[in-house]
């Protein structure tokens, strides 16, 4: 007896500090969030407001009144197309291939990707740059896009791999002997029953996109042609920040790919290490 | 038919990271400006780049800055605090209240943040004057002079510290709860009937057998960090002075600043000899004892 409420202090307390930590972890989170409401004058005292006094919509009119709402559709536009590309028509080709068939150079091709998958973008983004003022892709949506789909396809692959794997091959041949070509048994059959994984795949893909800054930065340089990130970027460089609008477009930034990352959370962590080991 | 489904992302990824990479070590050995765009070609000059870069005493400050206060603290402690922090959530408490499922949920948020996003967060809250941080200290008494996070050179480092690892531990969290629940519970069993205690079960059973994952995780964070850019260029731009700066925010520095597009790809060529050699000796020294165990 003695013993069992010794225990349940320790889970109690043990629980105490899980929390304490993810309070801490989640603070700077919420002062976004709360920043986002105050207006100016709360903002810039010396008080500390856990909520808003004067709930104000001012920071997100303010965001738009800036000319943040072409930033918006503009990441919308780079990142959904590039995610439909990669990971539909690229990533599920090249994965599927991978893990049905057998072809000599495959290995090889498994650890090119895995090299690229952990290439730094830093020392890719002078080399892409001239290059793209060559070809003229430089302030283009294509340019981005291509971009984008190249630093997301190696992960997509992997794991996709990892996720063809738990497809039983007798579907394939049934396929077969139905009389579907192999891109009929990709799009029609294997499509369809991967769209789980497909979607949770697609969502980390957007999610990086959109987070993207490096590529958007250099490759985009007219204001019109600018994305999310860079959006940002621009209200926090200017000489005295509006800290009220600047916790504003946060907000907007990190909502969607909060909500993607928590929903597709459980997979996303089995897909990294399966793509992490095969390295 | 193999190879044709492979091909499309095959060859993006040739075009982009294995012809770009061998473009930029050609762009290394010339003196071309980011003007010289039309041709793509500059004056060749050999390694006039190479040798004014390694004869240039800021360089060694930058590289020790990328080294040590960019990556090896911040990954040694995403590393501890990630193991423990995944030592709670792992641990029967929550599961007992019914809480593990929510407070996996709740850490994971801020890797969700985008980079850009964390930046600004955390200038705000580290704002000298109206910044929560300076507020909160100064109403609990610690301190009475406001602390100036992001242009005083002897806390500048804690502040790139701070954006770093609040928004990249729980990748380290959630990959060591992973790896946590992949050691069967039979192990801790069999280890308990025998008497060992919990900080026993946790030293001879689960640390052995989280070091192939431990080895994994501290390669892919160490190589992200070495050549992150994004959170000190917004920061702190490598100041104040160049007292921040580190090999990334330099590359682009060089390039697309001060428009030196063959000295900034130098920069990028050391950076990949740096990797290659250190992910040599890590596989060689770390790596492959530890799988062999």
């Amino acid at each position: 007896m003695k013993k069992n409420i010794l225990g349940n202090i320790q889970d109690l307390v043990i629980v105490i500090v899980t929390f304490l930590v993810i309070g801490i972890m989640l603070f700077p989170f919420f002062w976004m969030v709360v920043s986002s409401v105050k207006p100016p004058d709360e903002l810039l005292s010396r008080s500390i407001r856990f909520v808003s006094g004067q709930f104000t919509w001012r920071n997100y009119k303010g965001i738009f009144e800036a000319g943040f709402l072409q930033f918006i559709l503009n990441s919308i536009l780079v990142c959904s197309i590039s995610t439909g590309l990669c990971v539909y028509l690229i990533a599920l080709p090249a994965a599927y291939s991978i893990s049905r068939y057998k072809f000599p150079g495959k290995s090889l091709i498994v650890v090119i990707m895995g090299f690229t998958q952990m290439f730094p973008w830093i020392i890719l983004v002078t080399p892409v740059f001239m290059f793209f003022c060559i070809f003229h892709l430089v302030n283009s949506y294509l340019g981005l896009i291509i971009t984008y789909v190249a630093i997301t396809v190696p992960f997509s692959i992997y794991m996709l791999m990892g996720y063809f794997e738990t497809i039983p091959k007798n579907i394939d041949d049934a396929a077969a002997i139905d009389g579907c070509s192999t891109l009929g048994t990709i799009f029609r059959v294997i499509l369809p029953i991967s769209s789980p994984g497909l979607v949770a795949i697609a969502t980390y893909t957007f999610a990086i996109t959109w987070n993207e800054f490096l590529f958007a930065l250099t490759l985009m340089i007219q204001t019109e042609k600018k994305t999310v990130p860079v959006g940002i970027a621009n209200f926090l460089g200017q000489y005295s920040a509006d800290w009220g609008v600047v916790m504003a477009a946060s907000v907007v930034a990190a909502i969607p790919t909060v909500i993607f990352f928590t929903i597709i959370q459980r997979r996303l962590v089995g897909g990294l290490l399966a793509g992490s080991l095969k390295q | 038919m193999a190879y044709t489904l492979v091909l499309p992302a095959l060859a993006l990824l040739a075009f982009f990271f294995i012809f770009s990479s061998l473009y930029n070590v050609e762009l290394s050995l010339q003196k071309i400006s980011l003007f010289q765009t039309a041709t793509g070609k500059g004056e060749f000059i050999g390694f006039k780049n190479f040798v004014e870069l390694l004869r240039d005493p800021n360089f060694y400050g930058v590289l020790r800055n990328t080294a040590l206060w960019l990556t090896v603290v911040t990954v040694l402690f995403r590393l501890a605090l990630g193991f423990g922090l995944a030592l709670l959530l792992n641990s029967t408490a929550l599961k007992r209240f019914r809480l593990s499922g929510l407070s996996r949920v709740l850490i994971f948020i801020p890797w969700g943040v985008p980079p850009v996003v964390a930046v600004a967060i955390w200038k705000w809250m580290l704002h000298s004057r109206y910044g929560f941080l300076n507020l909160f200290l100064q109403k609990m008494g610690l301190i009475h002079q406001p602390i100036y996070f992001l242009t005083s050179v002897s806390v500048v480092w804690i502040s790139i510290f701070m954006v770093i690892v609040w928004r990249e531990l729980p990748f380290a969290v959630i990959t060591f709860l992973a790896g946590l629940q992949s050691v069967p519970s039979e192990l801790h069993e069999a280890a308990r009937i025998d008497g060992a205690n919990g900080l026993q079960q946790l030293w001879y059973i689960t640390l052995p057998l989280l070091k192939p994952i431990t080895a994994i995780i501290g390669f892919m964070i160490t190589i992200w960090t070495f050549n992150n850019f994004v959170y000190v260029w917004l920061f702190t731009g490598g100041g104040p002075g160049n007292f921040t700066q580190v090999l990334g925010t330099k590359v682009y520095l060089e390039s697309f600043v001060n428009y030196r597009v063959g000295y900034g790809a130098t920069i990028g060529v050391i950076m990949t000899i740096i990797m290659v050699i250190f992910g040599i000796v890590y596989f060689k020294v770390l790596f492959q004892p530890s799988l062999r165990k």
